[in-house]
């Protein structure tokens, strides 16, 4: 029998496990969108090299798994003698996967701005950094919105991946407490309720900036 | 009056690949007039006009404006400094088929731009100078407006306005009543006329023959990368002598009339 008051026990815990998976999603994405801009920058450069890297990084890590990737940097640190807690490791992997794909958003947004736009800034003579800030980035922004709010979502689901760095986040705690209390099914849906929660809010927040910024 | 620039092509090829665009064109454009460019689609009319603010790179050849060379140190040299060309482009405005205006900012905002980050105007100068150019091209009670909420014709004119704003000695027109419905077209045309009463001088592409006829004072008919001639818009459009032009006419009126 389904047993609501444990369905209902089991938030306190899942809750408190939650902040490592928040933890992660918004240090992941706001290291991706960084990283993301750098990669976006080099694959847009009319230099051959700094276009070459930018490939290359993206290849390696849309090409490899996310989990590969934990497992991977998780266990090169101490090999090359750096010592660092689990979390970090995890943050930085989740954050450089992101950029890959983020760099990708961006390029794409940049791309799909009409050619007209810059003609027509650089035909009354603004200069290249202006006609960035003030016509290419503005727009090329309000146009990845939505495809970034995506990735947050996805990204914020991928967090339970690092469980597999011993990280007691979302997942891995439901895990942890089916296992205790032997009631899996009212845990592990109080576990899918928060995560919906989490992304309902980052949807709803994406609307609001996409109404926002809408012309 | 406002003061007016005189462009001088010589000689200008333009290649694509290997597909030749502009060969070997020729033509003197005399300061505050008015001048037409014709011809077919294709013809290279376009590549030219953006040719004299070196958004199209010509190949060989000169462009002038007011006795100097545009994009390049020295004829057949190399490419000049991109400040130095970003001087010479603040007095060339230019007016766009697709009106290109900027969707993230209103009408006032997209006047007002290039004065604040070329000529380094104050926001509220910019914006009173903004104003008076989006008055003149009758669009007062548009200023607040972004353009998906204007008409063609409307955003055509805030256009203009954008270019004007920047007090050019020169204007470049490509096909600017192109992408309109034909009700709009009157209305941007009659701006264009009333800047041309101005003494700027005026490059205009066009299919409107209409206009050639009565604000052009020389008309130039290009095909095929060539210019044909050039001559008064009577001479060109009432009396041609070449047999290209008086085919592309006949196709012209056999089109317009019903």
């Amino acid at each position: 029998m389904f047993s609501i008051p444990t369905f209902l026990d089991s938030f306190g815990p899942l809750f408190w496990a939650a902040r490592y998976t928040l933890l992660i999603s918004v240090l992941g994405i706001g290291l991706g969108l960084v990283i993301g801009a750098l990669v976006c920058a080099a694959a847009l450069s009319s230099v051959v090299w700094l276009r070459r890297i930018a490939g290359l990084w993206v290849s390696f890590l849309r090409g490899v798994p996310l989990l590969v990737q934990l497992l991977l940097f998780y266990y090169l640190l101490p090999v090359i003698g750096i010592d660092v807690p689990a979390i970090f490791a995890a943050v930085v992997t989740v954050g450089i996967c992101a950029s890959a794909y983020i760099s990708e958003i961006w390029r794409g947004a940049i791309n799909a701005l009409p050619k007209g736009q810059t003609e027509a800034a650089t035909a009354i003579g603004m200069a290249p950094p202006d006609i960035w800030t003030r016509i290419v980035l503005p727009q090329a922004i309000t146009l990845s919105l939505p495809a970034l709010i995506n990735e947050l979502i996805l990204l914020v689901k991928a967090s339970s991946l690092v469980s597999v760095v011993g990280i007691l986040e979302l997942t891995r705690a439901s895990q942890a407490q089916a296992a205790t209390t032997f009631r899996p099914l009212e845990v592990y849906l109080a576990a899918a309720c928060i995560y919906l929660i989490i992304n309902l809010c980052l949807a709803a927040f994406g609307r609001y900036l996409e109404h926002r910024m809408a012309v | 009056m406002l003061a007016a620039s005189s462009v001088e092509i010589r000689k200008v090829n333009k290649y694509y690949a290997k597909f030749q665009a502009l060969k070997d064109v020729d033509l003197s454009i005399p300061p505050g007039k008015v001048t037409c460019l014709i011809g077919p689609s294709g013809s290279g009319k376009s590549t030219l006009l953006r040719c004299i603010n070196f958004l199209e790179e010509y190949d060989s050849g000169e462009v002038l404006i007011d006795g100097s060379l545009i994009g390049y140190d020295t004829p057949g040299g190399r490419r000049m400094s991109g400040r130095k060309l970003r001087d010479m482009r603040r007095s060339i405005g230019m007016v766009f088929q697709q009106f290109n205006l900027w969707p993230h900012m209103t009408a006032l905002q997209n006047v007002a731009e290039g004065l604040i980050r070329v000529r380094g105007m104050k926001k509220a100068e910019a914006e009173a100078r903004a104003a008076e150019a989006l008055k003149k091209v009758g669009l007062a009670d548009k200023m607040a407006n972004h353009p998906s909420r204007l008409s063609g014709g409307q955003q055509q004119r805030v256009a203009i306005a954008r270019a004007i704003a920047m007090e050019p000695r020169l204007m470049l027109f490509d096909e600017p009543t192109s992408a309109l419905d034909p009700e709009l077209v009157g209305e941007v045309l009659n701006v264009m006329k009333a800047l041309a009463s101005e003494g700027i001088t005026m490059v205009v592409v066009t299919h409107e023959m209409g206009f050639a006829a009565h604000v052009a004072d020389q008309v130039a008919f290009m095909e095929k990368g060539e210019l044909v001639g050039v001559d008064a818009p009577s001479g060109i459009l009432h009396h041609p002598e070449d047999p290209r032009i008086q085919a592309f006419l006949k196709t012209y009126h056999e089109r317009n009339s019903f």
